[in-house]
């Protein structure tokens, strides 16, 4: 091994990489995209604002003017409290959460009051016409045993049912209505709905080796992130190294290169060098990140209602770790899949298996948060191309057993180590073949021969 | 002295039929080399097991006395048939690599390159990619890649195939003055005429076995007792029907004569003077083609002769 030679590679992979215009509209085009993506996020929750003019069809003829009352009382509750954060919001992350506020500050409720008619269907009918012409947003419908039936329903009726943040609105102010007018018909005391309403908390802890930390949903959306940078890097990072095999082939440099240096360095120094670029390309944005402020965005993300994401210290080392071993194993498996080939198409179709197993990674996603210790998450967190992905993952939202990160680390190293061996040997062989595409079993007996016996087969020599 | 590349029964298969076989020659330092042979003798083979690209499957190779390392490596320019080029990479960084992996330092590797961009008039396309160049100028930077090491040995595989006239001279001129400073070349050719004119040396192939091997010179001297020039009123038939005649064909009013090896040229003048008027006749110098002709009819490999 000659570190001269490596660093020779690793500073022209790098550098020819870095000074292309692609890295930087990439570099600077994907944060742009996902603060685009956030900014539809606030703009779809500003359209919840605005005015809802619904139509309320009262059975039992006393919960109208209360409904109505509340809802009017809320909305100027929301108004005060936003006006207050907008005051105090000083950190960044304040800011994004007033904002996130103000945006659903907006809905004023406007409650018209229908009678049942003779016939209610018929009176349905007419206010089904009336939110198809938009005169209303919808209607709601009391029924008259609303208050004594088990389970209590009532119906909403609108074009759009997928409001959420509507909906719930509705849905707490004629409960709360309900709950209201009960009590006085009881004689109860009416500020006993206000206690009745208070509901208790449910506060997550996670334990860990260093005690109980309260668990918000931050640290796990961090985690998340991390997990998909992770994900990203194996995929696009781990493909140029693919491309970047056969373009050294298809330029006929290769036969120059491995004139002064040895096929396995240059596959180092390659690996190396853009795995290089890919950090910067996360410094750049971390930068970026940081300005905009990560944390304000995660908890507008998840609706405002997380803390300062927390990261362990521990879940960093565990990342920088999994991150290197799966970028080395991937790369590894990428080259060696580019080398045997000569053009991009040839290798497409072998160059799906390493990325099918990553988007594995995401169909076993949901079983592995709900049981982050399950069998699924075990054995995920085991196998090796899985390992990196899901075994950082488990150890950001849980606290897997230490045999088990320590398993997941042996067997990730010795496939990583096993594969760069691999590749080596493919690649060796490899970068000099040209002509047709070679087979599997071809492949699979490249691997198998020694450095000093014959591998071109006579497609490479001169005609 | 050690020899500067001494290949000894060098064998190479693939698959079942052997590339090259047996091979063995030595290259002395400070000579310009020439490996001939038709395509497909097993020259690039050869070239390629000399550089370490591809091992042989027998025998030895050793570089200034000891197999192939790092150290020797670094001594050696190479240009292989396929001149392969980065083609988005600026031209002063792709020397720079280039340079780099031969164990240059980056200084010095600048210096030299700026006076090869001078001397092949590339100095304005220094910052350009290799893909805006003209192919000539490709050429320049795939030449000057191969010396910017200032090497010891060259070894360039059929380096005169493609360029542009400019170019083969500006080679040509290199070769000499590399020769003049006692470096060893070894390159490979398929056509004789140049080899002629630039060997010091060269080693014959055909069909993966050596079948000539020597000094210029001495091949000359050897051969040339064989070729007779006769200026003759006879019909073809007859003097080719003469005792030690190999082959015969017209050549400006008489017949260019090849004679059987062995064969005593006074003995055959004898008779041909008794026979017929001869007007003139004359010892002729073969050059590379009737010496490379007769040497493959004398292995029986005659019908691999596809010189193109």
């Amino acid at each position: 091994m000659s570190w001269s030679k490596i660093a020779a590679v690793i500073r022209r992979e790098y550098m020819e990489r870095v000074r292309t215009k692609a890295f930087w509209i990439g570099t600077f085009l994907i944060p742009i995209v996902f603060i685009g993506y956030i900014a539809i996020q606030i703009a779809t929750s500003r359209k919840t604002s605005g005015e809802r003019k619904i139509a309320v069809v009262d059975g039992t003829g006393r919960l109208f003017a209360p409904l109505e009352k509340d809802l009017r009382a809320r909305e100027q509750e929301r108004a005060r409290q936003s006006k207050d954060k907008d005051e105090s919001g000083q950190t960044p992350e304040d800011r994004v959460r007033a904002a996130s506020a103000a945006g659903r500050r907006g809905i004023h409720w406007v409650l018209e009051h229908r009678g049942r008619g003779l016939n209610l269907e018929q009176t349905e009918d007419g206010l089904r016409r009336e939110v198809l012409d938009k005169k209303i947003q919808g209607y709601l419908i009391l029924s008259p045993d609303l208050m004594t039936r088990d389970p209590a329903e009532a119906e909403y009726h609108s074009t759009s049912v997928s409001e959420f943040v509507t909906l719930e609105e509705l849905r707490e102010s004629v409960n709360r209505v309900v709950l209201k007018e009960k009590i006085a018909r009881r004689g109860l005391p009416p500020e006993l709905s206000i206690e009745l309403e208070k509901r208790v908390r449910l506060n997550s802890f996670k334990v860990t080796e260093e005690g109980s930390t309260e668990e918000k949903g931050g640290g796990i959306f961090a985690a998340l992130m991390l997990m998909f940078i992770m994900y990203m890097t194996f995929f696009m990072y781990g493909f140029q190294n693919l491309k970047g095999v056969i373009e050294e082939k298809t330029n006929r440099i290769v036969e120059i290169i491995i004139a002064s240096v040895r096929p396995t360095e240059l596959m180092l120094g390659k690996i190396i060098g853009i795995g290089l670029v890919g950090l910067t390309q996360y410094v750049v944005w971390s930068l970026v990140a940081m300005n905009l402020s990560l944390p304000g965005i995660a908890s507008l993300m998840a609706g405002g209602e997380m803390g300062v994401p927390t990261i362990r210290f521990a879940v960093i080392g565990y990342f920088m770790l999994f991150f290197l071993l799966g970028y080395f194993l991937y790369a590894s498996i990428y080259t060696a899949i580019g080398a045997p080939f000569n053009t991009d198409q040839e290798a497409q179709q072998l160059a799906m298996v390493p990325g099918s197993f990553m988007v594995g990674v995401w169909a076993v996603f949901p079983a592995i948060m709900n049981n982050p210790n399950g069998g699924t998450a075990v054995f995920a967190s085991l196998f090796p191309m899985t390992a990196p992905l899901v075994m950082f993952m488990r150890t950001a939202i849980s606290e897997p057993p230490v045999w088990q990160i320590l398993a997941s680390i042996v067997i990730l190293i010795v496939s990583t180590v096993a594969m760069a061996w691999i590749a080596g040997r493919i690649y060796r062989v490899g970068i000099l073949m040209y002509g047709k595409k070679p087979t599997i079993p071809e492949i699979v007996r490249w691997v198998r021969y020694s450095p000093g016996r014959s591998l071109q087969p006579a497609v490479n020599e001169p005609k | 002295m050690t020899p500067a590349i001494e290949l000894e029964n060098v064998s190479k298969i693939f698959g079942k039929f052997p590339a090259v076989d047996g091979l063995s020659f030595r290259v002395p330092q400070g000579v310009a080399f020439g490996l001939l042979g038709p395509n497909g003798a097993g020259k690039t083979t050869t070239i390629r097991m000399i550089m370490n690209i591809t091992a042989p499957d027998r025998g030895e190779i050793r570089i200034l006395g000891n197999p192939m390392d790092r150290e020797t490596q670094n001594r050696i320019g190479y240009l292989p048939e396929e001149r392969g080029l980065y083609r988005k990479m600026k031209v002063i960084d792709h020397l720079l690599f280039l340079a780099a992996i031969k164990g240059v330092s980056r200084d010095v590797a600048k210096k030299r390159i700026d006076t090869w961009l001078e001397k092949m008039e590339l100095r304005p396309w220094l910052r350009k990619k290799v893909d805006e160049l003209s192919k000539g100028m490709q050429q320049k930077v795939q030449f000057i890649a191969t010396i910017v090491h200032d090497p010891e040995i060259l070894i360039l595989d059929e380096p005169f195939s493609g360029l542009d006239p400019i170019n083969t001279a500006l080679m040509k001129d290199y070769f000499q003055e590399f020769r003049a400073r006692g470096k060893t070349i070894v390159f490979s050719t398929h056509v004789l005429e140049q080899a002629e004119k630039l060997c010091d040396e060269i080693c014959l192939l055909a069909r993966s076995k050596k079948i000539l091997e020597g000094s210029l010179s001495d091949l000359k001297k050897r051969y040339s007792g064989d070729l007779l020039l006769l200026s003759v009123d006879a019909k073809p038939g007859e003097i080719g029907s003469l005792p030690g005649v190999a082959s015969s064909q017209p050549a400006n009013g008489g017949y260019l004569i090849t004679l059987t090896p062995g064969t005593d040229h006074r003995d055959f003048l004898r008779r041909a003077l008794e026979l017929y008027p001869v007007r003139a006749f004359s010892q002729k110098e073969p050059d590379l083609e009737e010496i490379y002709m007769d040497a493959v009819r004398a292995a029986g490999l005659e019908e691999s002769r596809q010189i193109e």
